[in-house]
């Protein structure tokens, strides 16, 4: 079992290396309101698509198997949950707590 | 030489023809620029045909070196800055000249060249023909060098016809893509207007700002798009075609775009660097099968891949092998198709193992070599893995040395990658595993 909390440590862990990586010190301060994608966002297509496969390696860490957050579904939500990081947080939660296929 | 372009130009006059962050550009403005090159290089040259490696973004002076270069009858090689790739293809291509674009002014600068292009007597271009020359993947590390004829290439743009439509250009100058769109858009006189960024929100800003109808893209970047775009659809309205293509269509997508974009056309194009891109035709707006309607191209299936033979081939790589063409003019795209109703096709993927990120293409190599030379890396294995985001990622296997720390060799991986390679070549997933499946890398390293 994995907290809300705990994931937001590993997104934040993430982008604050991603940060230091791109040389982007905005995001090595990043909070639960950044934004991950858009205008003022400060990771570009390949930093999003970058942070989720970190992301996805961190979970396959902590729980044992291996977690997809990018699929069909996903992008085609109304509010993306990769536009800021509490929307991401709150999807990396429903996620691992998705029963096993 | 063409002739024809510079005198459209000068009967669009006023109408806008390129607008982006360093302003406004009118044909008028364009035929300046392009006499003013012709002038001041003819200075530099003489009549000496030379080879020209244009470093910049698509602005006005890339657009009129693009132009000039083939009045003049040199070589030009577009290339967009990328610190270490670029100097080493600069040095592939023994550019003679560097010419460095900003907005509508350039700075030329002399090159010592160890050598010239070499080029065999069957892919010698006509006398008083402009070469191109464009990088693609190699198979291979090293991207292939390729030589297409400038003139040629020109010359098909000349039956379009005079439309004022905007377009919206976001394909890379260095790309037969970007090529294309910018030169078909300004032998019809549209406004192209060039976004400062490729952001999803900053494109979309800019097509509101200038109310732009068409909009060629690649369907990852349509995908960003539409997920920056949920809440502001409105600023959509304008546009009236997107055309897309370099990768497959996922059909998922394209039901949302159909969905979300109603009144807006889609269209799917096809083409490679080494033939051109062709005209092509989407009979069935909810299914990604094309027709290619192109009098100047022909296409058949041989074993699942697609054949094309067209005007506008390249006359060959120069630095590779050229078996992916046949004695008879064929060439062996690599993209494995499957064919659909009424002379339709469709395009699953390619056969080989390059890896389509968004509609940029690379081979493993390129990255494979790369990771091989970071300390305590013993081998490795670098593949395309499926995303929904952007098409495929690159993925690698990595083989590290004992007693190595995996996040401190990966961190290391990382960084030099993004020393070394343009972003999207830099690996998203890496693994750590105890014995690299296939013997593939060995294999190429003992040739």
């Amino acid at each position: 079992m994995i907290t809300r909390s705990q994931i937001l440590v590993l997104i934040l862990n993430r982008l604050k290396s991603l940060g230091v990586e791109l040389h982007k010190p905005a995001l090595v301060e990043a909070t639960e309101q950044t934004r991950l994608f858009g205008d003022k966002a400060d990771l570009d297509s390949m930093g999003l698509v970058t942070l989720i496969a970190d992301l996805e390696y961190d979970l396959q860490q902590n729980l044992g198997r291996t977690v997809s957050l990018v699929d069909e579904k996903a992008m085609s939500r109304l509010t993306s949950p990769f536009r800021r990081v509490d929307f991401l947080t709150d999807y990396l939660v429903e996620v691992v707590n998705q029963k096993k296929p | 030489m063409n002739f024809w372009l510079l005198e459209r130009f000068k009967k669009y006059n006023t109408k806008p023809a390129l607008v982006g962050h360093w302003g406004q550009f009118s044909y008028a403005d364009l035929v300046q620029l392009v006499e003013k090159i012709e002038s001041e290089f003819k200075g530099l040259t003489g009549s000496t045909t030379t080879t020209i490696g244009l470093v910049g973004d698509c602005c006005p002076a890339s657009v009129a070196w693009l132009i000039a270069s083939e009045r003049l009858q040199h070589w030009v090689v577009p290339m967009l800055d990328h610190a270490q790739e670029t100097a080493e293809k600069l040095n592939q291509i023994h550019a003679q000249w560097v010419v460095i674009t900003e907005g509508g002014t350039w700075k030329i600068y002399p090159r010592a060249s160890t050598g010239t292009l070499q080029v065999e007597s069957s892919q010698s271009l006509p006398a008083h023909h402009a070469g191109l020359v464009l990088f693609s993947s190699g198979t291979s590390g090293n991207p292939k060098v390729m030589l297409q004829d400038l003139s040629v290439l020109l010359n098909t743009y000349e039956s379009r016809h005079e439309n004022s439509l905007t377009l919206l250009s976001l394909l890379g100058f260095d790309h037969i893509g970007g090529i294309n769109t910018i030169l078909g858009g300004l032998a019809a006189g549209s406004q192209m207007v060039i976004p400062e960024s490729r952001a999803p929100e900053h494109v979309i800003t800019t097509i509101k700002k200038h109310q732009v109808a068409i909009l060629p893209a690649t369907p990852t970047f349509l995908n960003l798009l539409l997920m920056a775009a949920s809440h502001r659809l409105s600023d959509l309205t304008s546009l009236r075609l997107i055309t897309y293509g370099t990768e497959p269509m996922p059909e998922g997508l394209l039901a949302r775009l159909r969905q979300i974009l109603p009144a807006v056309r889609l269209i799917q194009t096809f083409g490679t660097s080494e033939t051109g891109i062709l005209k092509t035709e989407s009979p069935d707006a909810d299914s990604n099968f094309l027709r290619i309607n192109d009098p100047h191209v022909e296409w058949k299936i041989v074993d699942d891949e697609l054949w094309l033979r067209s005007r506008t081939q390249i006359r060959g790589y120069l630095n590779a092998s050229n078996e992916k063409f046949t004695a008879d003019g064929w060439f062996m795209t690599g993209d494995k198709v499957e064919r659909g109703p009424n002379d339709t096709i469709r395009i699953l993927g390619r056969t080989g193992e390059m890896i389509n990120v968004g509609g940029e293409k690379l081979m493993p190599t390129e990255v494979e070599s790369v990771i091989l030379s970071v300390p305590g890396v013993i081998d490795c294995r670098v593949f395309g893995e499926k995303n929904a985001m952007v098409g495929q990622t690159v993925a690698v296997d990595v083989m590290a040395a004992t007693g190595q720390n995996w996040e401190t060799l990966r961190a290391l991986i990382r960084q030099t990658c993004r020393q070394t390679l343009t972003a999207y070549k830099v690996p998203t997933r890496l693994n750590l595993v105890s014995a690299i499946s296939t013997n593939r890398l060995k294999k190429q390293r003992t040739n």
